[in-house]
């Protein structure tokens, strides 16, 4: 264990035993586990950001999707057509519309690299902001301001389906080369991703919707599923900060699998009688 | 610098730290800060936002129409639906009531006659309305233009009836049955909502068709499961019996092993064997339509749900847990500052 790995591990048990001694009077009793894990996860990532930071390699598998999304943006150019980018419909309270804002920025600069058209219907006035916010920066890192315009990321409507056939008529009626639906999506994903499979688009998705995800897997070229779409930033910005955090996150995975491996054999064992320690009621009264 | 990015930054990550914590922290004021405080915060914001929206939407629909680009006809009927919606609720309420105060029990027939033919209900109906109301009584019918009111109003006023014309309160005429707010609501806006939720039925069938394509191994798989869970949940698939998925599963076997046996005759003799096995197997023990039961359809349909979907999706949920936690974390200290626009 060197330096760094010690302190770390200092800070874990002291925090917990200021929890520990603080349940009750100053810390809600009954949330320690959730404590814990929160602790635990946050410390194993700055870790690892901290590896990252000191110049360790860090492999990143090579994610199809993210990989397709310059190509889909040079097949535009190409044709001459323009790239349709879909944050999703909700507001910027949840995380995938977040990480959906952090790919248009991605997906900006390439277009203003490639000087192709962006057309981005959004449903929250909110998200119409702070896309419009990251287009501009991704422009003027791209050095091409002069190609920004605010109306490339506009206000369509906050109802679901109002908004699938708004987009929908944009994409019939300019048969946009690309489409990019990144963000959180409900039953609006399979209208989307059918009418963009039926004008012959190139399409990328991308979502934490778990029941999303088959439909997007069906109609588009590429999905991001899970965890892929939250990497998109660490891997398109190849930033020490955010691959560090990737491999943290794939550290706490392991974690998970081990943990799951161990339940799952003690819980067998106590089927058996083998044992009397019921680990699933340990977990699930705490 | 420090308005457009270290002020916004500071916020977020306090906020966040805030919220984050008040989960573990016995405070009340953090407690409802977090369940209460910041969500009200975000709706307040959102509300203010949504004027954004709609002047963003407005200008790029009316740019359209005077400069006629391309389907700016459409355009007009986005900013006519806007402003309709916009008087509808701000402008015209279109609740307009007749209340009896008093009336003449003697002319209860005409009365009741005038008002059923009036609001198209049940002339006996209106008549027991009118002898239970104790006071005043309010006709059950809500008109949209003040001039209908008091023509049915002077109507009745004919007949010695006291009435007068009122009309709901401002909010509460959104949700009025009858108003105008609510006509667009269930005419135009539910339809077409409804309209663009059934086009899902065809979308489904052509994801379906595209995905069920056997084209290799997986397809294969998924276009079998896709059948047994589909007949698994319909009637029909209740009758069909475990004998009869043996006989299938003894039939695509040969048709597997037909292209290692050259020789015809050995293949109709698996097949002929096979199934001849099947059917003693069966009236030797007795089977129903329900048995073997791992080979009845429901059966094995619940299994695919519940076991390798579950696990699938599982495995799915657990990722996107992750990922929101990574992405989360990374907002937090701060070192995600993509949608910010850095």
């Amino acid at each position: 264990m060197n330096k760094k790995q010690l302190i770390l591990a200092g800070l874990f048990i002291l925090s917990i035993l200021i929890y520990y001694f603080g349940h009750g009077s100053i810390f809600i009793t009954g949330n320690e586990p959730m404590f814990v894990a929160v602790i635990g996860v946050s410390l194993i990532f700055f870790y690892y950001i901290d590896r990252a930071r000191a110049g360790e390699d860090i492999y990143l598998r090579p994610i199809a999707g993210l990989k397709a999304m310059e190509e889909a943006v040079g097949r535009s150019t190409e044709m001459g057509k323009s790239v349709l980018f879909v944050p999703g419909i909700s507001d910027l309270d949840q995380v995938e519309t977040v990480s959906g804002l952090v790919i248009l920025g991605h997906v900006a600069e390439m277009t203003a690299q490639y000087e192709t058209g962006l057309n981005v219907p959004v449903s929250k006035s909110i998200v119409m902001e702070a896309g419009r916010e990251s287009c501009k920066e991704a422009y003027l890192r791209a050095g091409r301001p002069d190609l920004y315009f605010d109306d490339m990321v506009h206000y369509l409507t906050d109802d679901q389906f109002a908004y699938a056939a708004g987009v929908n008529g944009i994409m019939v009626r300019e048969k946009p080369a690309a489409c990019f639906y990144q963000g959180k999506f409900y039953a609006e994903s399979l209208i989307l991703a059918e009418t963009g499979n039926s004008i012959g688009a190139i399409q990328i998705a991308g979502t934490g919707s778990p029941s999303q995800i088959p439909f997007f897997v069906t109609a588009c070229d590429y999905t991001l599923i899970g965890e892929e779409f939250f990497t998109a930033s660490a891997y398109l910005s190849k930033k020490p900060d955010l691959i560090g955090s990737i491999k943290g996150q794939d550290i706490v995975k392991l974690l998970l699998m081990v943990s799951i491996i161990i339940v799952f054999v003690l819980n067998g064992f106590f089927q058996l009688n083998w044992i009397t320690f019921d680990i699933i009621k340990f977990l699930t009264s705490h | 610098m420090l308005l457009k990015r270290q002020l916004p930054l500071f916020i977020m990550i306090s906020v966040g730290l805030v919220t984050l914590f008040g989960h573990f922290i016995n405070n009340e004021t953090i407690q409802d800060f977090v369940n209460n405080d910041a969500t009200q915060w975000f709706d307040i914001i959102a509300s203010f936002a949504i004027f954004l929206g709609a002047l963003n939407l407005l200008k790029l629909q009316l740019q359209k129409i005077t400069r006629k680009q391309n389907n700016w006809q459409y355009s007009i009927l986005a900013v006519l639906g806007f402003f309709f919606a916009i008087f509808a609720g701000f402008f015209f309420r279109g609740t307009n009531f007749v209340t009896i105060n008093s009336f003449n029990i003697g002319h209860i027939t005409p009365i009741s006659q005038l008002i059923a033919d009036k609001i198209g209900d049940d002339i006996v109906s209106i008549e027991t309305k009118l002898l239970d109301s104790e006071g005043a009584f309010e006709i059950p019918f809500i008109f949209k233009l003040e001039s209908s009111a008091t023509e049915l109003s002077d109507a009745l006023s004919e007949f010695g009836v006291v009435s007068s014309v009122d009309s709901k309160p401002w909010g509460s005429h959104l949700q009025t049955k009858g108003s105008l707010f609510y006509w667009i609501f269930t005419h135009i806006y539910t339809p077409l909502s409804a309209t663009m939720f059934a086009l899902l039925a065809f979308f489904v069938a052509s994801a379906s068709y595209r995905a069920f394509r056997i084209r290799n191994f997986e397809a294969t798989l998924l276009l079998l499961a896709g059948i047994i869970l589909m007949l698994g949940r319909v009637p029909v698939g209740q009758l069909i019996s475990g004998w009869f998925i043996a006989y299938l599963i003894v039939l695509f076997s040969s048709m597997v092993l037909t292209p290692f046996i050259s020789n015809k005759k050995i293949v109709l003799g698996i097949i002929l064997v096979g199934l001849g096995l099947v059917t003693v197997a069966g009236f030797m023990n007795g089977w129903n339509v329900d048995q073997p039961t791992f080979l009845y359809i429901p059966i094995i349909q619940e299994w695919i749900f519940n076991v390798p979907t579950t696990a699938g999706a599982r495995a799915i949920m657990i990722g996107i847990a992750l990922g929101i936690v990574g992405t989360s974390f990374r907002i937090l200290i701060g070192i995600e500052r993509s949608f910010l626009g850095e």
